[in-house]
């Protein structure tokens, strides 16, 4: 134990890209805790500026190779929106199988090899292809049957290329529709195994209630379309974003922290599965009482055990997309609506896995971007990172300098942080305990 | 898979050699990062490459022992800092891959494992297939959409470094 702690995390492994937290604790009490991202200049936001309207989900698509398809339907979404297109119903079916997948390639990732190192008490993943060789074969099995699925669908399994704005470049075929429900249907055996796993592993008891905020639809589990919904009890069209969620520049960061009904709020997994729980399918909703989660769920560790619940739900719903589509058959002239340039504005929302993404752009009457907003996830979560880390320390201040350490990273990881959207280094400094 | 064949249609075998691959990695909004994928553009216009299967690995990590697999040899480009000068380039071969980790090469594209975890998760799968990283150190990272001039004048010279190394 303890009593002064002066700790500097520098950089936190296993997140996407890289950021700092400083820990200050003087006789017991945390005296400074800075979640410090040193975000980069907006450029993304500056790149679309000038852009035809097909242009910017391409850039968009590069912002971050594991939300690529999320970057890329925020955007397309936000162009048509603007431009008054209708996409398809084949078009939105399409959009929202490909989604599914893009949610379990990152899942898959973070469940299996950036957080689950932590719950076996080891290092990192590598260890685990000797202790856990099942655990292993079964995600890379897994996010190989994603990183199919996608590339059948977008013709890449990363910075997808036939999703464009007004529809598809190439459709799948029948054939290939039928290929990806057996892959799907095989994976089942996967998941069954995972669970009896996952069931074995220690996850901290912690909770702190919060707001959470995600997409919400009447039918769907919402990832691809819907309203923002909040945990306080609004929900809102999602081309009115601003009129809930503000962002503010922070002393201790380069980053704008978020905030809506409170000064913090959570979006990702935990919050999709607080929000929109009875829309899980009933085999999702069975693993998720088989693993001991329910709605609402306060503790942020539960994120990892949520993201699984959703590769069940998002395999399930596929296999659901997939028969509707072939009943319907695949028409081709149906992949693309008719495109004329003209004035507007449009907000796309979707949940990348991270949670909410806000793509918002305005086009000039050629068809061109004038200006261009977007608000990441990662982003979201900064304030209310630090806010769990608050209630976090004083639950573990009398273990060793290395647990506590600990804690603060397996925190951290269970959000998911996808860092690299928007920054480039994170480092972890913990002072004086 | 990010897999861009000439067509840009992903097919698991539509190359005639099978025994090898070119995958480049690295953000192309991120300047130089991006020289892995500019190389693989300038590789897919050339005939030298055609029964090659060349790979557009954008900013992907894990992905990598997918494309290694039932491969025998594969070929990555990418933006790093070994210690060399700016714009030199390098080519490492990864026989032994404790060795590669030890030296704490700075691989600037993979963002999700980086590197170094990848090619230990490729050794503890107990892969066998042969790599070599072809690196070029970058002048700049920072946002932006083209290669540094000093960077741009040394694509000739990579792609003679692949050209040798297809044949070695």
């Amino acid at each position: 134990m303890v009593k002064n702690l002066n700790v500097e995390i520098s950089p936190i492994s296993r997140v996407e890209g890289h950021g700092d937290l400083i820990i200050n604790i003087k006789d017991k009490k945390v005296e400074q805790l800075t979640f410090r991202i040193p975000e980069s200049p907006r450029f993304f936001e500056a790149m679309m500026v000038g852009r035809k309207y097909d242009e910017p989900s391409h850039i968009a698509s590069r912002i971050c190779g594991i939300c690529s398809v999320a970057h890329t339907c925020a955007s397309i979404k936000a162009t048509e929106k603007a431009l008054g297109i209708t996409p398809s119903p084949q078009t939105i079916s399409l959009r929202k199988l490909v989604y599914h997948h893009e949610n379990v390639q990152s899942n898959v990732l973070h469940v299996y090899f950036l957080a689950a190192p932590d719950f076996f008490g080891v290092g990192s993943v590598i260890p685990l292809v000797e202790t856990h060789p099942d655990v292993v074969n079964i995600a890379l099995r897994t996010k190989k049957m994603a990183n199919d699925m996608v590339r059948i669908i977008g013709g890449r399994a990363i910075h997808p290329i036939r999703i464009v704005v007004g529809g598809f470049t190439k459709l799948p075929t029948e054939e290939e529709m039928v290929k990806m429900k057996e892959m799907l249907q095989a994976s089942y055996q996967d998941f069954e195994k995972t669970l009896s796993v996952l069931k074995t592993l220690n996850i901290p008891a912690f909770e702190r209630e919060t707001e959470y905020i995600s997409i919400s639809d009447a039918v769907d589990y919402a990832l691809y379309d819907g309203s923002i919904k909040s945990s306080d009890g609004w929900e809102i069209d999602d081309q009115n974003y601003l009129d809930k969620i503000k962002e503010k520049i922070v002393r201790h960061s380069t980053s704008k922290h978020c905030w809506a009904s409170r000064d913090a709020f959570m979006v990702g997994a935990l919050a999709r599965f607080n929000n929109n729980y009875d829309k899980l399918t009933d085999n999702a909703r069975k693993y998720a009482e088989e693993l001991g989660l329910k709605a609402p769920c306060y503790n942020p560790f539960m994120n990892n055990i949520a993201q699984f619940v959703e590769i069940i739900h998002s395999v399930d719903d596929s296999i659901r997309l997939i028969d509707e589509i072939l009943e319907e058959g695949i028409d081709k002239d149906k992949a693309m609506v008719d495109i004329v340039p003209k004035a507007g504005r449009g907000v796309g929302v979707v949940e990348a896995p991270r949670g909410l993404l806000i793509h918002d752009y305005t086009y000039n009457d050629r068809g061109r971007v004038e200006k261009a907003n977007m608000i990441i996830p990662t982003g979201m979560n900064y304030a209310n990172i630090e806010k769990d880390m608050d209630a976090l320390i004083p639950t573990v201040i009398d273990k060793s300098e290395d647990e506590i350490k600990l804690s603060c990273e397996m925190l951290i990881r269970a959000y998911d942080p996808c860092i690299s959207c928007s920054t480039h280094f994170l480092n972890v400094k913990l002072i004086n305990k | 898979m990010t897999n861009t064949s000439r067509n840009n249609v992903s097919k698991d075998h539509d190359h005639g050699r099978t025994d090898i691959k070119i995958i480049g990695f690295g953000n192309k909004f991120r300047s130089d990062d991006g020289i892995g994928i500019r190389i693989i553009k300038e590789l897919e216009k050339l005939e030298f490459f055609k029964d090659i299967e060349i790979i557009d690995g954008g900013t992907s990590g894990t992905d990598l022992i997918f494309w290694i697999k039932n491969c025998e040899k594969i070929i990555i480009i990418d933006a790093i800092d070994t210690g060399q000068n700016t714009g030199d380039v390098i080519n490492i071969k990864v026989d032994d891959i404790e060795e590669f980790i030890k030296k704490d090469y700075k691989s600037l594209s993979l963002h999700d494992l980086n590197l170094a975890d990848v090619l230990k998760l490729i050794k503890a799968l107990k892969i066998n297939t042969r790599i070599s990283i072809i690196g070029i150190k970058p002048k700049s990272i920072d946002f932006g959409d083209k290669l540094s001039p000093e960077i741009e004048r040394k694509i000739p010279k990579i792609i003679s470094e692949i050209k040798k190394e297809t044949s070695r």
